[in-house]
């Protein structure tokens, strides 16, 4: 299986998390890394399983890399047919009105586009103390069988 | 490329420069060196102590020195312990990440008087920054903040939160104002002007017992499309009837002058930015949140003048400057990532073609042995300070030069 994990980012946190995620499958899964701001909408490919790390920015928008695949997307309406994706979404309940609402965006946009979400969202509060790659690890664990077992 | 750098400050933006430095010069020798004994400048010393959240993004600089082979000296500081020259016989490329960290003089009669604070200094003072021991302001009942950006919103948060407020920061509880009841806050701009980002005036929202309102005289315009007065007035519509503290804001004045009785400020006279009308806010004392310069020993204006490319921050050949220090005092810590990158190409462009043969960092461990901190030293200090967190604190700071030096002695010495 092949697995395309794609990051949104500001400060760096989502793309660290996804060298995480890339170390923890690396063995077992036939994984690359892109940066969102370098990807196409009609270059998702429905033979890769995408594991999407965003965080939210601003006023509850997407971050700057994440902001011009949204922008493009919402705009092409590209056929997203047979894509299938799970995200996990950084937020900071500091911010607690706009917790988190880049990953919830950019996920219902997604759906919208036809392509099918895989699992629930994962959510990680910074403000809580708790190492993203703990909360995440597991959960892409789960979400893998979860799409292995959909996907079967 | 096996060239030495040496990046002068360990804030966002020179981690964020070694972060782009391991990867595009693997090869390269980096080392970050600090004035303080810890690493992390900004992050740990200016963010506030209740958005811990972004002070988590120190967990990837951790990486530098944990997993990338970056090293860390503190408690070096370049110009007094040696100088600049020495520093770059010693290196390649030597970049300038200090910062601009001096809060900007405000030049009006009465500037003098005791009770007027710098934002700069309030911030280090609640951060437990080791320059802020002998520091003890006195707020009183009533203060004055003048600024209308996010360093005045971060004072204006952390005054008027209680106890309650803190959980989970490592904001120390001897420093919370139950003595304050009103804080003016003064900005030149009509209000929905500000320079506010909406999310931080949100939060004030969420302070138990704190009440928000618009001077009497002053007016707010709900822009279609701007977040902030959109904010800002979602802010004023919750009245409290009994409120314990109250935020006032008076947009469109700027300060005429301070007075005061025998040396010590009693009040701020304001002038209206568009008229010839004039008011007198009493108060106890003024923090100005008004923006900061540089104060430091490296001539930053004549430096940047001459600058070979400005893009990449050479000024002279193998010094660079990043962050702040080659920016000025605007742009978020993500816009501080970026440009760090653009500078990480510009000295991986340079080195290819003027690295010497220069001795690197360890002429300058072998020098200032007895004195200087490593990554390890901070570790020490680190787990003293989250182990002796108070209840609902995540840390408890070590606030002295001394003291994280006494622990870090104690760890060394044979069990």
């Amino acid at each position: 299986m092949k697995i395309g994990l794609l990051y949104g980012t500001e400060t760096g946190n989502a793309e660290m998390l996804c060298d995480d995620i890339e170390e923890e499958l690396g063995s077992s899964f036939e994984c690359s890394i892109s940066d969102l701001g370098d990807v196409e909408p009609d270059e998702l490919s429905a033979d890769t399983f995408y594991i999407i790390v965003t965080s939210t920015y601003g006023n509850g928008d997407l971050p700057t890399t994440a902001a011009p695949f949204y922008d493009k997307l919402e705009e092409q309406k590209t056929d997203l047919s047979g894509i299938r994706f799970a995200i996990f979404g950084l937020g900071d309940m500091v911010f607690d009105e706009t917790y988190n609402q880049g990953s919830e965006r950019l996920s219902k946009l997604l759906i919208e586009c036809k392509a099918q979400m895989v699992g629930e969202r994962g959510l990680h509060d910074a403000s809580s103390g708790e190492p993203p790659e703990d909360m995440a690890l597991p959960w892409v664990q789960s979400i893998i069988s979860l799409h292995s077992a959909e996907a079967a | 490329m096996s060239g030495k750098i040496a990046i002068i400050g360990s804030g966002p933006s020179g981690c964020y420069l070694a972060q782009a430095l391991v990867k595009l010069c693997p090869d390269a020798e980096i080392t970050i060196i600090d004035k303080l004994c810890t690493p992390y400048g900004l992050i740990r010393y200016g963010v506030a102590a209740d958005h811990q959240g972004t002070k988590a993004v120190t967990r990837q600089f951790a990486r530098l020195f944990e997993k990338q082979g970056v090293s860390f000296i503190g408690n070096l500081e370049i110009g007094t312990d040696m100088t600049l020259t020495e520093l770059r016989e010693c290196m390649d490329v030597v970049v300038l990440a200090t910062g601009l960290y001096a809060d900007r003089h405000f030049d009006v009669t009465g500037a003098e008087l005791q009770g007027i604070y710098g934002a700069g200094e309030i911030t280090r003072f609640w951060n437990a920054h080791p320059d802020s021991e002998n520091f003890k302001p006195e707020f009183g009942e009533t203060v004055t903040v003048l600024g209308n950006g996010n360093v005045a919103l971060d004072i204006i948060r952390l005054l008027a939160k209680s106890e309650a407020d803190f959980d989970g920061s490592d904001f120390n509880t001897a420093h919370i104002n139950n003595g304050i009841q009103t804080i003016h806050v003064v900005g030149r701009s009509p209000l929905e002007q500000a320079k506010f980002d909406a999310v931080m005036v949100r939060e004030l929202r969420g302070i138990s017992g704190l009440e928000c309102k618009l001077a009497d005289d002053d007016t707010l315009t709900v822009e279609d499309g701007n977040q902030v007065s959109e904010a800002l007035n979602e802010l004023f519509s919750t009245e409290l009837g009994n409120p314990a503290k109250q935020v006032i804001f008076h947009s469109g004045w700027q300060v005429e002058e301070f007075t005061g009785d025998n040396g010590r400020l009693s009040s701020v006279v304001l002038r209206s930015a568009k008229s010839q009308a004039r008011k007198t806010i009493p108060c106890d004392c003024v923090i100005t949140a008004i923006g900061f310069e540089d104060k430091s020993m490296f001539t930053r204006d004549t430096l940047l003048q001459n600058a070979q490319n400005s893009e990449s921050g050479m000024v002279e050949s193998g010094l660079f400057v990043a962050g702040w220090f080659k920016r000025g005092p605007t742009g978020t810590i993500p816009e501080n990532r970026t440009d760090s990158q653009q500078v990480a190409e510009g000295i991986s462009e340079w080195m290819k073609s003027n690295t010497g043969k220069k001795p690197g960092r360890s002429a300058i461990t072998s020098r200032f042995a007895s004195k200087v901190t490593s990554y390890e030293d901070w570790l020490t200090i680190n787990d003293i300070e989250l182990r002796f967190a108070a209840e609902n604190r995540c840390r408890q700071k070590i606030a002295t030069r001394s003291a994280m030096m006494a622990a870090i002695e104690q760890q060394k010495e044979p069990a």
